[in-house]
């Protein structure tokens, strides 16, 4: 499978930084990598080349990868545009809009969204996946596209992302792979433990027991960076715009930054990119 | 809050601590007796003291009969003092309570029981506290994460029981805040378990309710406080290994058990997440507390961020079997949009853990006094009024709800971390720190220190307690006991003061104030290490019983510089309006508004608010049963 979805615990978990991270990690090893994110809940996008409209961090998570952003890159993209009304983006141009509870076919767009994940497949030696807020959600997991909607489509290899700054990560971690259905579980190969601060030794014993729980290995804990990097997602609060200066060239010298941080403290990309040749 | 503090210190001598035997003993019959003949019972609300305990107490017994009672469930002997044993019952509520009342008084009427009869006496005391006297119930909010909502879902719910007729307590067993507040005695408790405590309706916190303070100095060592004292320094291992394992589980026992003499309800917080299980047992905040206090648990969840109901699973699901069956009910937090759409999402997470969703509560809007300072990490401003307010951004900032009372005012809060911040404001507020001399280098390493000298004279600034040290002449702490090392510093120079730390020692103590050239009254307190020579004229003069002769603070008028130890100053109007009428309109920019409104009541008023939040999202019934109550 050369394809992997990074899950995250929650909104913010870091899910787009960590895979944008992983995207430069193998660009870097001289892969020829593509980002994809099935369905994209967001007001921050971008234009390509071509026009299309896209989710701004599947545009960062391709410059990561060296390459132009392009509108497979995010295929569906959801507009809030208050009172409960949403635009649906399919394929970087305006579908339709709907309001709360009106009924559209999401298996038609779904299908879209499997076929720019075809495609990438077909011109790319590797694609990264990013889920979208936590794959968990009881109350809305019969019509995601993004997490399980797109484990079940094509059976994608999962990391999952803990953040441990609010506390509770192991509750987190063990709560999600518990949720996700059992024939997907499977899919699920292991976790990383992101924005940690103080001596990683004292989450040992939790990290031990998870893994024998849930059969996940553990990749790793991110140390805590303050880089800045776009944010995505309204939610999100860890701050920061981008500088003055060449914005790609400084978001890919972040992630340099933190590639190297997190290989220092520990985290097996190496690892993780084995799981593109099961 | 209604009561002078030093009022009360005389009052609680007055009323509830008397000599065993002998000349006071007759005067309170005497008293007791002439009151009831006048008909003077339920709440004398005229009372200048009232309500001393908690809103709504019956004062029909302004003074016990019953004292000494020598019940040690409602209070102990002070043995050997000067003038021999001494039976102190000044936090027994029991006489003051309705059903109390209700039950004693037809009997000791219907008795005729005599001046002097304390045996009489004695033998409707055992009565009516077989018939009213029970041990209070502990039932404890644990959260998933931190922000779940814990403080004021443990507040909501005091609140709601509080309009039913309960008396509750809060209680938390470790707090790690730098967010204190000091009680009518001089103890230091988290300023969280205070603002509950307010919304149980109690007008006098004890540090039982968080006996147990962790103060984050900086390099993972915190100063830790234990029922209201310092009690030293550890670092997390330190803690962990030699703290918990040796006085923290007594500790937290001792003062649950007090609080359950005296309470309906303790209702307990947790600390983080309950479910960290790289540390389960060395957590005395968590599941270890409500075993302790023997507590059936609530779990909050805030879903605001995503993966709610994985959060919660997951909680429940890494506890061992005996933990997880304290857990009696889920509330699901901070709910945007229609709360219905979560209603599936519930009922599912329910089946799969068995145990009942019992809230889904919407979003409040409701401005409170928030935790501790991570509350405002990434946050730039609040507000969006005329007045630009730069309070200094310190990296130990403390007792930060100083500036709430600003929110209630015509005010945008900058959170100033770089000069710009400083030079473009209408006023700069240097707040406290939990370190002076590590916080005053940064603000030199910064540039603010520059930008604060550069706008002096020109707009208004005002130090509190750490930023009040900052403001001096010179830091001198020549032991090394406040920063890392040892050392003398060059303050701003705005005042001539000098602040030194010469010993280990913390003041802490409740004041009233005045402004020294009339204007009004403040109340606030002080919490610091380190003391000033003043070498100005002093702000404020001390209104405190027996303290008279006192001064506090610096001022100096024509520069607009204001400096002072007392946190809260800014919640009375007096001062705050005093302050925010020096800013100078710049063009078409407004003053300050003329009417200014006292924060303790906005406080209470929201605090009204986040109960009707929850009680428009809480299954009471469920919620009842698990206090263990019908309706």
């Amino acid at each position: 499978m050369k394809s992997l979805l990074f899950l995250g615990t929650s909104s913010g978990a870091g899910k787009t930084t960590l895979d944008a991270a992983f995207c430069r990690y193998l660009a870097r090893s001289g892969k020829k990598v593509a980002p994809f994110k099935g369905s994209n809940l967001s007001l921050n996008s971008y234009v390509t080349l071509g026009g299309e409209e896209i989710g701004m961090g599947q545009a960062f998570q391709a410059w990561a990868c060296g390459i132009e952003p392009t509108g497979d890159m995010n295929p569906v993209l959801l507009k809030p545009a208050g009172s409960g009304r949403m635009q649906i983006i399919l394929r970087g141009k305006p579908h339709m809009d709907i309001v709360r509870d009106q009924p559209w076919d999401r298996d038609a767009v779904m299908e879209k969204a499997c076929e720019s994940y075809d495609r990438l497949m077909e011109q790319y030696d590797a694609v990264i996946c990013e889920g979208s807020g936590s794959p968990a959600e009881l109350n809305l997991m019969s019509t995601d596209m993004a997490n399980v909607g797109l484990m079940k489509a094509r059976r994608v290899n999962s990391i999952l992302v803990g953040d441990i700054e609010r506390g509770g990560v192991f509750a987190a971690i063990y709560g999600t792979w518990l949720l996700i259905p059992d024939d997907l579980k499977p899919l699920m190969k292991g976790f990383v433990i992101n924005r940690f601060r103080g001596d990683a030794s004292i989450l040992g014993s939790g990290i031990e027991r998870i893994e024998k729980l849930t059969g996940m290995r553990c990749y790793g804990i991110v140390p805590y960076e303050t880089l800045k990097f776009p944010e995505e997602d309204s939610l999100s609060q860890t701050g920061g715009n981008i500088g003055s200066g060449d914005l790609h060239e400084e978001f890919v010298r972040n992630l340099d930054t933190l590639i190297d941080n997190a290989i220092a403290a520990g985290v097996d990309f190496e690892g993780i990119a084995k799981l593109l040749e099961e | 809050m209604g009561i002078r503090m030093d009022e009360y210190d005389s009052l609680s001598i007055r009323a509830n601590i008397h000599v065993h035997s002998g000349a006071p003993m007759k005067t309170i019959k005497k008293r007791v007796e002439d009151e009831l003949a006048a008909g003077n019972i339920r709440s004398n609300r005229e009372c200048p003291y009232h309500p001393s305990h908690f809103k709504g107490q019956n004062c029909t017994f302004c003074y016990c009969p019953f004292y000494p009672c020598e019940d040690e469930r409602n209070g102990h002997y002070i043995r050997g003092t000067k003038i021999g044993d001494i039976w102190s019952c000044e936090d027994c509520l029991f006489i003051h309570r309705d059903r109390t009342v209700e039950y004693a008084l037809p009997r000791i009427l219907e008795k005729g029981i005599a001046p002097g009869d304390h045996e009489g006496m004695m033998e409707v005391f055992r009565e009516s506290m077989d018939a009213c006297w029970k041990r209070g119930k502990a039932v404890m909010v644990v959260g998933a994460t931190s922000d779940a909502g814990k403080s004021m879902t443990v507040a909501a719910l005091g609140r709601i029981l509080l309009r039913r007729g309960y008396l509750c307590a809060p209680f938390k067993s470790q707090n790690m805040s730098l967010n204190s507040r000091v009680t009518a005695k001089g103890e230091e408790i988290a300023m969280v378990q205070m603002l509950q405590a307010q919304a149980m309706g109690l007008t006098i916190p004890n540090y039982h309710m968080n006996p147990i303070l962790l103060k984050p100095k900086g390099n993972t060592v915190s100063q830790v406080v234990v029922e209201g004292k310092p009690f030293g320094d550890y670092d997390v291992p330190s803690y962990y290994n030699d703290f918990v394992p040796g006085p923290g589980r007594e500790i937290v026992r001792r003062n649950i058990d007090f609080l359950k003499d005296h309470y309906d309800f303790i209702l307990m917080e947790g600390a983080g997440s309950p479910a960290e299980i790289n540390i389960y047992d060395k957590d005395i905040a968590n599941m270890r507390a409500a075993e302790i206090a023997d507590a059936d648990c609530i779990l909050v969840v805030n879903v605001e961020w995503g993966g709610s109901f994985a959060y919660a699973i997951g909680t429940v699901e890494l506890m061992p079997p005996e933990d997880r069956k304290r857990i009696k009910g889920i509330i699901l937090n901070n709910v945007r949009g229609d709360p219905s759409r979560m209603k599936d999402g519930a009922d599912e997470l329910s089946k799969r853990c068995g145990i009942p969703v019992i809230g889904i509560i919407p979003h409040a809007e409701v401005e409170l006094p928030q935790e501790d300072s991570e509350a405002f990490r990434g946050v730039k401003e609040r507000g969006n009024g005329a007045l630009r307010i730069a309070v200094i951004k310190l990296p130990r900032i403390a007792n930060f709800t100083d500036l709430d009372p600003l929110y209630t005012e015509d005010t945008t809060v900058v959170f100033a971390d770089c000069p710009s911040d400083v030079l473009t404001a209408d006023a700069v507020i240097i707040p406290g720190t939990k370190n002076t001399i590590d916080d005053y280098e940064w603000l030199i390493a910064t540039g603010i220190a520059d930008a604060i000298k550069c706008v002096r004279g020109k707009i208004p600034i005002l130090g509190i307690c750490g930023g009040y040290q900052m403001m001096g002449a010179e830091l001198l702490d020549p032991k090394g006991i406040e920063g890392r090392e040892k050392g003398c510093y060059e303050g701003l120079g705005l005042f001539n003061d000098v602040a030194y730390w010469d010993k280990y020692d913390k003041r802490v103590i409740r004041d009233r104030a005045e402004l020294i050239d009339g204007g009004g009254e403040v109340e606030g307190y002080e919490i610091h290490m380190g003391l000033s020579v003043v070498k100005e004229k002093p702000l404020f003069r001390i209104t405190s019983h027996g303290r008279t002769d006192e001064t506090e603070g610096s001022v100096r008028e024509d520069e607009m510089l204001y400096g002072t130890y007392l946190h809260g100053v800014l919640d009375k109007p007096a001062f705050r309006k005093k302050f925010l009428s020096l800013i100078k309109p710049r063009g078409e920019k407004p003053v300050a508004k003329t009417e200014s409104v006292d924060y303790d009541e906005v406080v209470d008023h929201n605090l009204d608010l986040l109960a009707d939040a929850f009680e428009s999202g809480l299954d009471m019934d469920a919620f009842l049963s698990i206090m263990g109550v019908k309706e």
